[in-house]
């Protein structure tokens, strides 16, 4: 039939019908709800780590005038209330799914007003007071037949991966053992041996990585400053099949005998050694069938004299297949790792071009403040990354790489070791003669210093910046996929010494633990440790006797400053086509400490912007990324703001204000015509809210 | 008209109970000494031992510190150490107690001692100030 003979209903008709057959030849997975329709269906926004959405209805012009749409405090989901709410919702079709709460409930909110629709949450008593990863964690994971069977996907504060009716909140009968799957079987100590099922250490506060009808979960362990064993479980991560449960493969991120990496080991350490799990977010490139696993660091953080070699694939970025979970390639970040370089971070995959060159690449931001930019088919870097010599331990039992990976591009984007005076606060003559002698009691130099025994005789500790808690932590960074850019906030001011004592007799078989041996032994806990639901509520002891009080200023603080020079964290662009940073910004405003400060008065001093590690979300003009601090300013009162930058110049266009800090990264999604903006935030006083924003609706 | 004195009545007394700040002594030296030991032994695994804070706990002391919690109370404060501290072990301290590390807290930042033990009443301590600049300008 010729198109011209076709009435008006056998076109429809037809056009309907091509509809149809073309919506069949399109694979379920790819009908997907997307950040294109204004949705927000994972966590970060889509499953390549871009935090990135075309929305474009709040911009620079309107900025300041959002207003707060609805907001959800989250005291009641748990017996007490949470002050370190990190979670970034999802919106799907309408509805926002997160976590939430002591107890990490899951709840379902409207989109547009906030409504409590369902919640769901697991009584694990024991199991997750223990746990090494506690409070409500980052939030959930969304999959769907395209059918109706739509599931709402993520792990307990106990460690078991739970799938829910997204539609009523109850658990899935089909799915593992009625809903659930118990993720501590099959993790393990020493050469196998399964751990205790009630009491053994796993966890895991990020989302599941769900791509197609595949499942994908990492581990993660307590914090590794003060062991009591290097032979912790082992990391590893796996796949299950998301409408049975099933488990589908397992990565074992250290290798064991035979398998590749092996002899990174050195001495049969594989067997006595642990963690390396992957706590932070995974991405994929479902197309290629591969996925990108950003590991942490083996046991323990600072001392590896119990493990001799590289130790593969700790802090290494690792190509698996996304069938089979077999190694395709990695590149380890650190070698030997001693300094809590974890990759924390979620890989971003980029289609750049380099010198006319399309590039499939995957950019990992870091602690390091260096983006480590791949051919994500490959893994060959995209820009020479060099072995450079780097200073050695001198810790009786500790044996560090002779060299160590360094980028050649992009350059770093925020400070990672400090240099000596240049770093230093210069406010004034006398401050910054404060901050010398303050750093002189430590050990100082380029990156990767090895820790020190420290002792208050000679080096207090080894002067480390940006390896525990700076650069590009958690949240991650973002991308905008039309542009080939990465945003990234980073934390320069982080300054960690590291001093290593011997443990107390019977705490522990390692060697060395952070500390020091003038000073009492203290156990670090991970954050929020001890703070899930059902952690124990003790009986009041009886006071100890009294010691004597503490030092009034911390040894890194001069005058109540930090010794280190700002800006105290920046934002970053960086192209990836050129490996260049395109403009950088200080993050945030100066804080009331150094805009009050007495020895300050009546000196010009540039925004400072604010310590602290957040995460973004980039739209189609915007980055937008909230406070860390609070502030009190001519401007605003008491309370943070939540900013919005010009994409193109970094320059800040608007500011909304938030009545604390920023504690999750913000998203971005679209209901009925209307763009809203969702950030939790908490901290101080200020316990666990969702706010979502949006403009003024119009008459 | 009798609304608008009674209102005002009210806004003299609001503004009486909170007329103290943390400037005025409002601790003893003792109850600091207290807290010292119960600080060693509760928060500094996290907070560390100079109130510096770590990679696990923000600091109680410094620009941070104060970012949080200036221009509230010590009620506010208290509240949040009685209600969620230690972070192993949340309740674990008497109000007393959690009074003292306060006390203790206070003194590390160097606001003045007194002759009157800080209170153990959230409702009491809402009436103190926790301002980080001294009236005469002074800056923590």
């Amino acid at each position: 039939m010729h198109q011209s003979e076709m009435n008006g209903q056998d076109a429809l008709r037809c056009a309907v019908f091509a509809g149809l057959a073309f919506l069949a030849m399109v694979p379920v997975w790819a009908q997907q709800p997307s950040t294109k329709n204004g949705d927000w269906p994972a966590y970060t926004g889509d499953i390549h780590g871009s935090r990135y959405s075309p929305l474009d209805q709040i911009n620079a012009s309107n900025f300041n005038q959002l207003e707060v749409a609805w907001r959800f405090k989250t005291d009641a989901l748990g017996p007490r209330p949470e002050y370190k709410l990190e979670g970034t919702p999802l919106m799907v079709k309408g509805v926002i799914y997160v976590t939430a709460g002591t107890r990490r409930s899951v709840i379902a909110l409207d989109a547009k007003t906030g409504e409590l629709m369902w919640v769901y949450s697991l009584r694990e008593g024991n199991r997750a007071a223990i746990a090494p990863r506690q409070l409500s964690g980052r939030g959930v994971s969304y999959w769907s037949d395209g059918k109706g069977d739509d599931r709402v996907i993520f792990v307990t504060t106990g460690y078991r991966l739970i799938a829910l009716n997204a539609h009523t909140g109850q658990p899935i009968p089909g799915f593992g053992k009625n809903g659930m799957i118990d993720l501590k079987e099959g993790m393990v100590t020493g050469t196998g041996q399964q751990i205790d099922l009630e009491t053994g250490e796993a966890g895991l506060h990020s989302t599941p990585l769900i791509v197609k009808d595949t499942v994908i979960v990492g581990s993660s362990f307590k914090e590794g400053m003060t062991v009591v064993t290097h032979n912790n479980t082992k990391g590893l991560v796996r796949a299950f099949d998301a409408r049975s449960g099933k488990l589908l493969w397992t990565f074992n991120t250290i290798p064991r005998p035979g398998e590749f990496g092996g002899e990174t080991w050195e001495n049969g350490s594989w067997a006595t050694n642990g963690n390396t799990g992957v706590w932070t977010q995974l991405t994929v490139d479902e197309e290629l069938g591969l996925v990108y696993l950003p590991v942490e660091s083996p046991t323990s953080d600072f001392y590896g004299g119990d493990r001799p070699g590289d130790n593969l694939f700790g802090e290494s970025l690792v190509c698996v297949d996304l069938k089979t979970g077999k190694r395709k390639w990695h590149f380890q970040i650190v070698h030997h790792p001693i300094w809590d370089y974890d990759l924390s971070s979620a890989p971003i995959l980029a289609d750049i071009n380099v010198g006319g060159k399309a590039i499939k690449a995957v950019a990992l931001p870091s602690k390091e403040a260096f983006l480590y930019v791949f051919n994500r088919v490959t893994g060959e870097p995209v820009w020479p990354i060099e072995e450079r010599p780097v200073p050695q331990s001198d810790v009786p039992g500790e044996k560090t790489a002779p060299t160590q990976p360094f980028p050649t591009k992009p350059p770093a984007y925020a400070r990672n070791y400090l240099k000596i005076p240049d770093d230093l606060i210069d406010f004034t003559p006398e401050l910054r003669a404060q901050a010398k002698d303050a750093a002189a009691r430590y050990k100082t130099g380029p990156m990767f210093l090895p820790p020190v025994v420290g002792n208050p005789d000679g080096y207090l500790g080894a002067l480390n910046l940006g390896n525990a808690s700076g650069g590009t932590n958690w949240p991650g960074a973002g991308y905008d996929p039309e542009t080939h850019i990465v945003y990234a906030q980073a934390h320069q001011s982080a300054l960690f010494p590291i001093s290593l004592r011997t443990p107390p007799s019977g705490f522990s078989d390692i060697r060395y633990v952070m500390g020091r041996n003038d000073t009492e032994f203290r156990v670090s806990e991970g954050p929020g440790f001890g703070s899930a639901a059902d952690a124990p509520q003790r009986k009041p002891t009886p006071a100890p006797a009294a010691t004597a009080a503490q030092p009034a200023t911390g040894p890194l603080i001069v005058q109540g400053l930090s010794i280190v020079k700002p800006p105290y964290a920046v934002i970053s662009a960086i192209s990836l086509d050129r490996g260049e940073i395109q403009w950088q910004v200080p993050y945030g405003e100066t804080p009331d400490a150094v805009r009050n400060h007495p020895a300050l008065k009546g000196r010009d001093i540039p925004n400072t912007g604010q310590p602290g590690s957040v995460g973004l979300v980039v739209t189609k003009t915007l980055v937008i990324l909230g406070d860390s601090q609070n502030t009190t300013t001519p401007s605003h009162p008491r309370g943070a703001m939540l900013r919005a930058y010009d994409k193109a110049t970094g320059k800040e266009v608007g500011a909304v204000y938030m009545p604390a800090p920023q504690s999750g990264s913000p998203m971005t999604y679209m209901v009925d015509g209307k763009q809203y903006i969702v950030v939790a935030v908490s901290g101080g006083a200020y316990s666990g809210e969702y706010i979502a924003y949006s403009l003024p609706s119009q008459n | 008209m009798k609304n608008a004195i009674a209102l005002l009545i009210v806004a003299a007394f609001v503004s009486a109970q909170t007329s103290r700040s943390v400037w005025d002594g409002v601790y003893t030296p003792g109850q600091a000494r207290q807290g010292a030991a119960l600080y060693a032994n509760e928060c500094a695994s996290c907070h560390g031992t100079a109130l510096t804070g770590g990679e696990s706990a923000p600091p109680l002391t410094g620009g941070e510190f104060f970012s949080n919690w200036d221009g509230l109370t010590l009620g506010d404060l208290f509240e949040r150490i009685r209600t969620t501290m230690p972070a192993d072990h949340p309740g674990k301290l008497t109000r007393e107690q959690d009074a003292d590390v306060l006390a203790f807290v206070l003194s590390v930042n160097r606001f003045p001692e007194g002759k009157i033990e800080l209170d153990h009443r959230t409702e009491v301590l809402k009436q103190i100030r926790l301002e980080a600049t001294k009236p005469d300008g002074t800056q923590k």
